[in-house]
């Protein structure tokens, strides 16, 4: 997949469509600037770019933004690398072991049925409002769908390479390693970019609800303060996290797949 | 000296509602050693199933399958199969491919290596050994499935229309390297295909079943005690008759055999 949109991208021309796309955004952040600067908009419902940068530049240098953002970065990768074992490794173990999983799904549909927003203060009640609630909080949002991508994956590969496995006398281990594992990994990999993005909402959810730390807290506090040039600046900042996040499981997946997945 | 032995195979599908489907119906077929037999028949007369029976993939109804007098029940070492669009697994490049039966026996890489090149080099696959089977054309895929189950060696290879896939030219190419290899490994042959001009041309002997359930409507034997040529008019003749004896269809079931 990304190494078709890697290519698609490379041919594109620069064409009259682009042209005016970029002119709305300059426009945009124009009229931000203007209206903001001349007070005709408040300050407190919108920010003037140069305000936002000058923001954002401040608390980067003066040391208040680095340990917001670790925070983050490591709730983030903390739950989701949780999330991502625990879901790709019970897919499997399901697959080997077909009543486990009959016993165990009614289970995992239940948890999963529940908006995990909801659960929340459960957490933080059991985990505190530090570290851990928020992994298990992230690590809850992701599991499932890695989970069930994992396990869809598997069960649809193809019925000839499994024809295949069994002439040559595959044992089941051997099935699930040499044929299912490979089968099923362009779906685990959807499941993983999927569960990417929203591990990245739970934290700040978590964050903004109830925190000491992290880019959520930073978000609610700027807003208490009526700082919106700050709450724009961790936005985008958020928002740019969140690309990267996709866009490095899809590097992952393209170094992986990309040589049997395309010419 | 009979190898397979298939003894009043029946298999009829259950479906989900428990309705069954007949899908072969009182088969008896005797395949010698080293014997090129061809299945033929109309789509959906049960050509793969009795295939993939005698494979030991698929349980029969009734009757029983016999490789050397000994019962098939499961797949078996001594059974190769080659599937029709080759199946070859996308994330294994081609030597991989066809190193994968002895990957599966736990045999080591090292003793592989001589297999697999002479396998590459039969097969001409030369230079294509490390790439993917998505950068081989249809044939070359066909042919790396071939050697896949050849390099095991197994004394029976059963084909569900290996080359139904590729063109005509590419088609016609495979099909004289199949009866090289015939000639040259002697391994006994059990061929399904669509295609009858195919199935005189590769085979000694040539069975038609007729539409579902399937059963033997006739066999046809040819005689190869010389190089035949494509366009040998003997075999016209045979695959006139068969494509005549087809359209007649069941109620013509003399089942006498045809001496060419
Ligand atoms: N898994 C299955 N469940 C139910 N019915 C099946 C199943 N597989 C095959 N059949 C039916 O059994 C009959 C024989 O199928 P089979 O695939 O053996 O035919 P075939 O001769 O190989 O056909 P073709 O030439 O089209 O490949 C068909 O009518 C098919 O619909
Ligand atoms: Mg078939």
């Amino acid at each position: 997949m990304a190494g078709k949109v890697k290519t698609a991208k490379k041919r594109k021309k620069f064409t009259l469509i682009n042209l005016l796309q970029w002119l709305t955004l300059a426009a945009l952040l124009i009229f931000m600037q203007v209206e903001v600067k001349s007070g005709r908009i408040s300050k407190v419902f919108l920010a003037a770019p140069t305000d936002i940068i000058e923001k954002g530049y401040k608390m980067t240098v003066d040391g208040t933004l680095l340990p917001h953002l670790w925070a983050t970065v490591k709730e983030v990768l903390a739950g989701f690398g949780l999330s991502a074992a625990v879901g790709i490794g019970l897919g499997f173990i399901w697959v080997l072991f077909p009543k486990l999983e009959e016993y165990m799904n009614v289970f995992c549909s239940a948890i999963m049925a529940v908006p995990k927003t909801a659960i929340l203060p459960l957490l933080i009640l059991w985990f505190g409002i530090g570290f851990k609630s928020k992994i298990v909080l992230i690590f809850l949002f992701g599991v499932f769908t890695i989970l069930y991508n994992t396990l869809t994956g598997a069960k649809q590969t193809r019925i000839e390479y499994l024809k295949v496995a069994r002439v040559f006398e595959a044992n089941r281990f051997q099935t699930v390693f040499k044929v299912m594992v490979p089968a099923a990994l362009p779906s685990i990999f959807n499941g993983l970019k999927l569960s990417a993005a929203t591990a990245l909402t739970g934290v700040i959810f978590a964050e903004m609800q109830s925190a000491r730390e992290g880019l959520g807290y930073l978000l609610t506090e700027a807003q208490n303060n009526l700082n919106t040039p700050r709450v724009f600046f961790v936005i985008i900042l958020v928002t740019v996290i969140s690309v990267l996040f996709v866009k490095l499981i899809s590097t992952l997946e393209y170094s992986v797949c990309h040589k049997w997945t395309r010419v | 000296m009979p190898t397979i032995r298939i003894q009043n195979v029946s298999k009829s599908y259950i479906n989900s509602e428990g309705e069954p489907t007949n899908a072969l119906s009182d088969i008896n077929l005797t395949i010698n050693e080293g014997e090129f037999v061809s299945i033929v028949g109309p789509s959906g007369c049960g050509k793969s199933t009795l295939l993939e029976i005698v494979a030991g993939l698929m349980p029969r109804t009734s009757g029983d399958v016999y490789l050397d007098d000994k019962l098939v029940e499961g797949t078996s070492k001594d059974i190769g199969v080659v599937f029709q669009d080759a199946s070859l697994y996308p994330w294994r490049t081609i030597k991989r491919n066809i190193g994968l039966g002895m990957d599966i026996a736990k045999i080591p890489r090292k003793e592989q290596e001589e297999k697999i090149a002479r396998y590459i080099d039969l097969m001409n696959l030369n230079g294509f050994e490390n790439k993917f089977p998505a950068q081989l054309s249809g044939g070359m895929r066909q042919r790396a499935g071939i050697a896949r189950t050849l390099v095991m060696n197994p004394k029976v290879v059963l084909m569900d229309e290996p080359f139904s896939a590729v063109d005509h030219l590419t088609r016609c190419s495979l099909q004289d390297e199949l009866l090289r290899i015939h000639k040259e490994e002697k391994k006994t042959l059990l061929f399904v295909t669509h295609d009858i001009n195919e199935a005189v041309y590769l085979s000694d002997r040539v069975i038609l079943l007729t539409p579902r359930p399937g059963t033997i409507q006739k066999e046809y034997k040819i005689k190869r005690d010389y190089e035949m040529k494509r366009d040998d008019v003997t075999l016209i003749e045979l695959a006139g008759k068969i494509m005549a004896d087809i359209t007649r269809g069941r109620d013509y079931n003399e089942n006498v055999e045809y001496m060419i």
